[in-house]
């Protein structure tokens, strides 16, 4: 995952898992169309078992990321921030 | 040729239909919500925008509410069965269902549910103050067309959902008849559950439909199996859609249903319900100066969509529509179309009627030349002379 962490991978330092395709799916739309940096990625086994798909987007906007999903009935699992030092996502 | 049977299945299809087949066959092609690959990406993509066409094009506020389904009657058994009543609960109807509703229902009662169904005037109009009677304590589920697929006749629907929150019973609409060809707004109508078709109104490829299910309405899935989704856990998961879908979907039919949903949404929805009225009066206006043709249903226009039966005397349904076809090259449905309580109330069982469907392709030329056609028809029927002769 190193090398992702340059260019338009290193604004995208948060990853959000979700129950389900729908909603992460539902998710990106709604983030990309108020705006947001964020992007579809298969969602990392070592952080949930749960759904294909995650969505990777910037860390620092999450306030505002998790209001707005939280709007549109999109139902998330956890919110997970990336750690260049550890090589690895913070469970 | 002329194809007047729309309520069976539209036709033609608009072309981005054929198109978005090929699109997701050629580029997407992928499982959606299962791998995440750029290809099970785009197919779940599919799945997605297709469900947001439809939550707007029926004014849902909430996408996750619409759970596609195989067809109208998948959608119709998810919702009826998905309440789980059994001995002693019982359910309310009309006199005018498919059955798509009946056998179920008739399903059910075996099982010691009760059923009542609400009484009708010959021309499928409800009688309210009946239906306002039918409520018990023990009422579970109330549950009617919202039009019927024999006369056309639209239900009222505002007035049955009043009585339905009044006595606090849940309640389902099929609109297999109306998706696509009649304004429906979710937000207006105060239904529980609405069930729909994708390859009628609303322009799909066949094996499409879904089912609207309330907020806070929680219904025990008929499937169970695998959904992508909270792969760790052996029992099926509770938030929808997942809770609805199990198994693939039929990712290519719906790229070809949210085509034709677009296609809709271009023209809306009251510009098709305003073309599909007007075919069905130029029809019936002139039908009914033709001697030894019967019409049926309601003559207020306004509360019908585009379907019409009749019958010629001196001649069953099947022969009719065989000479429409062979003679005429016009495509229609003879029969009860499996609908036999409506017949039964029209006097019309069990040979039942002659149905055309009409849909926005239609145009009032072709209403002409099958006016031509019936009354050539009907001269055959009342003097034996063989039409074209």
């Amino acid at each position: 995952m190193g090398s992702e962490q340059s260019g338009a991978w290193g604004m995208m330092d948060g990853l959000i898992s979700f129950f389900g395709s729908y909603h992460a799916m539902r998710a990106e739309t709604m983030l990309s169309r108020s705006g947001f940096v964020a992007k579809l990625v298969p969602g990392p086994k070592e952080l949930s078992p749960n759904c294909g798909v995650a969505v990777r987007f910037e860390y620092r906007q999450r306030e505002n990321v998790l209001e707005l999903l939280a709007a549109k009935k999109v139902q998330i699992e956890a919110v997970h921030h990336y750690v260049p030092r550890t090589d690895g996502w913070k469970k | 040729m002329i194809y007047f049977d729309n309520a069976a299945t539209s036709w033609p299809k608009p072309d981005a239909v054929r198109y978005a087949l090929n699109d997701y066959f050629g580029n997407a092609g992928g499982n959606p919500g299962r791998s995440g690959h750029r290809m099970s990406i785009a197919a779940a993509r599919i799945v997605e925008e297709t469900r947001e066409a439809v939550a707007q094009l029926f004014h849902a506020n909430d996408p996750s509410r619409i759970i596609f389904t195989h067809n109208g009657t998948n959608a119709l058994n998810i919702a009826i069965y998905g309440l789980s009543l059994g001995a002693g609960d019982h359910i309310i109807t009309t006199c005018v269902e498919h059955n798509s509703v009946m056998r179920p229902l008739r399903h059910l009662e075996s099982l010691g549910v009760e059923c009542s169904t609400i009484a009708s005037t010959r021309d499928g109009v409800l009688d309210l103050d009946h239906a306002s009677r039918l409520f018990r304590s023990s009422t579970k589920l109330i549950v009617t067309t919202h039009a019927s697929n024999v006369t056309g006749t639209i239900m009222p629907i505002p007035d049955l959902s009043t009585l339905a929150r009044k006595h606090g019973v849940p309640y389902l609409v099929d609109s297999c008849q109306t998706a696509g060809s009649v304004p429906i707004d979710l937000n207006k109508l105060d239904v529980d559950m609405f069930a729909f078709t994708g390859h009628k109104g609303l322009m799909g490829p066949t094996g499409t439909g879904g089912l609207y299910i309330r907020d806070g309405l929680s219904l025990a899935p008929l499937i169970r199996g695998g959904t992508g989704s909270a792969s760790a856990m052996e029992v099926q998961p509770e938030f929808l859609p997942d809770a609805q879908e199990s198994g693939t979907p039929n990712v290519a039919g719906l790229a070809g249903l949210h085509a034709g949903v677009r296609f809709l949404s271009g023209l809306g929805l009251e510009q098709v319900a305003q073309h599909e009225r007007a075919l069905v009066s130029r029809f019936i206006d002139r039908a009914a100066t033709i001697p030894g043709v019967s019409l049926y249903g309601t003559k207020d226009v306004a509360q019908r969509c585009g379907i019409v039966s009749f019958n010629v005397d001196g001649a069953t349904p099947s022969e009719v529509c065989l000479m429409l076809d062979e003679s005429f090259s016009i495509m229609a449905r003879p029969g009860l179309h499996c609908a036999p309580a409506t017949h039964r109330g029209m006097g019309t069982f069990p040979m039942g009627t002659s149905r055309f469907s009409f849909g926005w392709f239609n145009t009032a030329d072709e209403i002409d030349a099958s006016i031509s056609a019936v009354r050539e028809i009907a001269a055959w029927a009342a003097n034996k002379v063989a039409p074209g002769a």
